[in-house]
C-alpha cells in the first residue's frame, strides 16, 4: 500500500519535472549506455578473435618454413639444413604423442589464366586432410580428394576471390585454368573467408581467398620450385587429438624440428591457441579499463541523482512536515525518497539500455567494428544503475527523514 | 552546542478531557505553539509529564510518537497544510494510508469525512482549485477521518476572511456536538469564544484558565 503510494508519488514527480528528471537522468543514461557499448565492442572483439583463431586451429600447431633471402638460404644449406620437407612431417606423425593428423603444404607465387583474364595468385599444394584440419568448406564443387591426391592428377580448387576475379558469373567447376605452363581442371571452389587482415604470430597476414589449392604430389610433379634452394615444403599443420596436451606435443614437435634441421633457425612454430589466450588475457585488461571508465559515468550519474535529491528534499520539507504529522514514521518517509531515487535510476537504466544497444547496433552498422551485445551485460548496467540510485537516494533520502516535523511544518 | 535553551512553558499544569471544547489563547512568546506541538505529540517536554489516555507521551520513542499523531491528534492547521499535487480526496486517504488502512476502506472513509464537512462533490478537485474556507474544510476532513482523541487546531480561520472562519467554526461547533474533543489555538477572542474553556497563556504560565461565560448560558 505504502509502496504503492510511493511509486505513483514517484512518477508523479518525474512527470511534473520532466526536464530536470531527464537532466539528473541523463549521468545514469550515459553510464547505462557506454557500459553496453563499451562491453559490446569487447565482446565483439573477443568474438572476431576467437573466428580469427578458429581458422587457424584451436588444436593446432602451425610449423612454417621461414622467409630467407637467397644468402640465408645458402648459409642453412652450408650447414646440414633442408628447410621444412615431409621427412619432418612423418616425424612428427610417428614420435609426437596425440597427433590426429599433419597436413604438409608447399607454396609459389604464380601467375593464373582464364581466357583473357588473368591474375596474381598462390599455388598451394596440399593433402586431402587439409580442408577438415583447417575448418575450411568448400562453396560448390569437391574438396581435392584422396584419389586425386595419389594420382598426382592436374585438378585444382579455386578460393572464393580467385574464382570471382577469373569466372565472375561462370559456373568454373569443369573450367580449365591454366598455371605457368600447367592446364589444371576446376573441380571446386572455396567458400569466402574473413580477411586476414593482420598478422598472427609468424603469419603474415594476406587473402586466403586469392588461393589455388592443388595436390601436393601434383605441385611437386608438375611445377619447379622457386629455386633450387627452396624448401621442400612451406608450412606443416599439426591437429592434436587433445587440446590438453597441445603444449606437451608443440615442445615435442620443436625438439624434432630442431634437430633435423641442426639447430638453424629456418622455422617458426605458431600455435593459435596460445596466441588467442594470451590475446584475450590483453584484451581482458583492455576491457576492463573501457567498462571502469563508463562505470564512473555511472557514480557521476549517481552524483547527480543525490544532488538533484538533496535539492528535492529542501524544496518538499513543508511536504515531509505534512507527512509526519498526520503521522508518517521516519522509515516511511524514508523509503518514499529512496523510491523516487531508484525511480530516477530505473528510467534512467531504461532509457541508457535502449540507447546502449542502439549504440552497438550503429558502430555495427556504420564502422568495420564487430559488436555483440551479451544478455549480461544488459543486467549488469541496468542492476548497477539500481545500486547507483539506492546507495546515492539514500543520504538525501535520510536527510529529509530526519527533518524535524515541526520546523519543517512551519518551512516557508 | 552553541544553542540556547530558551523555556517556552514554565509550570503549565492542565487537564482536558474527553468531548471538552477548550481554546487556547496568548501573546506571541507565551507559549501557545509549543503547548500545541505537546499536546500534538509533535515534541516532548525537556521535563514534565504528559498522560494522554494514560499513556505518557514523553516517553514514547519516534515510531510511537507517529502512529500517536496518526491515530489520536487530528491536526487542522492557519496555512491548511494540504499537499498540493493531490486531489481531495487522496489528502484525506494520506493518514488512512500511513496507518496501513487498505485501498478499498480508505477510499470509503474519506468520502465519508469528505461528506461530513460538506464537500463530497469536490473530492477530485486539488486545493489549487478550492477557495480557501473549501481548503480548510478539506483539512478538517482529513483530521477528522482517523477518528481521532483530539482535534487540534491551530489558528484554524487565521488565513480566511471572517464569513468563511465562522463557517469553519460552526463546523467545530458541530463536530464538538458529535462527541468530538476540540483543542483551538487562537489569539482572536471572538474564535476563543466558540469553546466552552479558555486557557490564557502568559510567559509559558497559565495566566487563567475559565469557562467561557457565554458559551456556557
Amino acid at each position: 500500500m505504502q509502496f504503492e503510494e510511493n511509486i505513483r508519488v514517484a512518477l508523479r514527480g518525474l512527470i511534473d519535472h520532466k526536464f530536470r528528471s531527464f537532466l539528473t537522468m541523463l549521468g545514469i543514461i550515459f553510464g547505462v549506455a557506454s557500459v553496453i557499448a563499451m562491453l559490446s565492442i569487447g565482446e565483439g572483439a573477443k568474438r572476431e578473435a576467437i573466428a580469427k583463431y578458429q581458422d587457424l586451429g584451436v588444436s593446432n600447431i602451425i610449423v612454417r618454413d621461414k622467409d630467407l633471402t637467397v644468402q640465408e638460404l645458402e648459409e642453412v644449406r652450408s650447414k646440414f639444413s633442408q628447410g621444412l620437407s615431409l621427412n619432418d612431417a612423418n616425424a612428427i606423425k610417428n614420435i609426437v604423442p596425440g597427433v590426429e593428423a599433419v597436413v604438409p603444404q608447399a607454396e609459389k607465387s604464380v601467375e593464373v589464366k582464364f581466357a583473357d583474364k588473368a591474375s596474381k595468385s598462390t599455388l598451394i599444394g596440399i593433402t586431402p586432410e587439409f580442408i577438415e584440419v583447417l575448418n575450411y568448406e568448400t562453396g560448390y564443387g569437391k574438396f581435392i580428394d584422396q584419389m586425386q591426391y595419389d594420382r598426382g592428377l592436374k585438378v585444382c580448387v579455386l578460393g572464393a576471390g580467385i574464382s570471382k576475379t577469373l569466372f565472375q558469373s561462370r559456373e568454373p567447376v569443369g573450367q580449365m585454368v591454366k598455371v605457368e605452363d600447367q592446364w589444371l581442371e576446376v573441380v571446386g571452389v572455396m567458400k569466402s573467408k574473413a580477411l586476414f587482415t593482420e598478422t598472427v604470430g609468424e603469419l603474415a597476414s594476406r587473402d586466403l581467398n586469392n588461393d589455388i589449392y592443388i595436390p601436393l604430389s601434383t605441385f611437386h610433379k608438375r611445377f619447379e620450385p622457386e629455386n633450387e634452394l627452396a624448401s621442400e615444403l612451406k608450412q606443416l599443420t599439426v591437429k592434436i587429438e587433445n587440446s590438453e596436451k597441445l603444449m606437451l606435443a608443440a615442445s615435442v614437435v620443436e625438439e624434432i624440428i630442431k634437430r633435423h634441421h641442426y639447430n638453424n633457425p629456418d622455422y617458426s612454430i605458431v600455435i593459435p591457441y596460445e596466441l588467442l589466450k594470451q590475446e584475450e588475457k590483453e584484451r581482458r585488461i583492455y576491457n576492463i579499463l573501457l567498462g571502469a571508465i563508463a562505470a564512473i559515468s555511472l557514480v557521476v550519474g549517481g552524483i547527480g541523482i543525490m544532488n538533484i535529491m538533496l535539492a528535492t528534499v529542501m524544496e518538499r520539507t513543508r511536504e515531509i512536515g505534512i507527512r509526519r504529522a498526520i503521522g508518517a514514521r521516519k522509515s516511511d518517509i524514508m523509503s518514499q525518497f529512496v523510491t523516487e531515487a531508484v525511480a530516477i535510476s530505473i528510467t534512467g537504466g531504461i532509457i541508457g539500455v535502449i540507447l546502449g544497444v542502439g549504440l552497438s547496433l550503429g558502430i555495427t552498422l556504420f564502422t568495420d567494428v564487430t559488436t555483440f551485445i551479451r544478455l549480461y551485460s544488459v543486467f549488469i548496467a541496468f542492476g548497477f544503475s539500481v545500486v547507483v540510485g539506492i546507495s546515492f537516494g539514500y543520504l538525501p533520502a535520510k536527510s529529509a527523514a530526519n527533518l524535524k516535523p515541526i520546523e519543517s511544518i512551519r518551512y516557508e | 552546542m552553541g544553542e540556547i535553551e530558551v523555556t517556552a512553558l514554565k509550570g503549565v499544569n492542565l487537564q482536558i478531557r474527553k468531548n471538552e471544547y477548550v481554546a487556547i489563547m496568548g501573546p506571541s512568546g507565551s507559549g501557545k505553539s509549543t503547548l500545541m506541538n505537546i499536546l500534538g505529540c509533535l515534541d516532548t517536554p525537556t521535563s514534565g509529564e504528559y498522560l494522554f489516555n494514560n499513556v505518557d507521551v514523553s516517553s514514547l520513542n519516534d515510531d510511537e510518537l507517529s502512529a500517536m499523531r496518526n491515530r489520536e491528534i487530528g491536526f487542522v492547521f492557519q496555512t491548511f497544510n494540504l499537499l498540493p499535487r493531490m486531489s481531495s480526496l487522496h489528502n484525506v486517504e494520506l493518514p488512512l494510508m500511513y496507518a496501513g488502512v487498505n485501498k478499498q476502506e480508505r477510499k470509503d472513509r474519506a468520502v465519508n469525512a469528505l461528506e461530513r464537512v460538506g464537500l463530497a462533490d469536490r473530492m477530485h478537485h486539488k486545493p489549487s482549485e478550492l477557495s480557501g474556507g473549501q481548503r480548510q474544510r478539506v483539512a478538517v476532513a482529513r483530521a477528522l477521518v482517523t477518528n481521532p482523541g483530539i482535534l487540534l487546531a491551530d489558528e484554524p480561520t487565521g488565513a480566511l476572511d471572517s464569513k468563511t472562519g465562522d463557517e469553519i467554526m460552526a463546523l467545530f461547533d458541530e463536530l464538538h456536538n458529535e462527541g468530538n474533543t476540540i483543542i483551538v489555538i487562537t489569539h482572536e477572542k471572538e474564535i476563543a469564544e466558540y469553546a466552552q474553556r479558555t486557557i490564557f497563556l502568559k510567559d509559558g504560565n497559565i495566566f487563567s484558565d475559565e469557562p467561557n461565560s457565554i458559551r456556557n448560558k
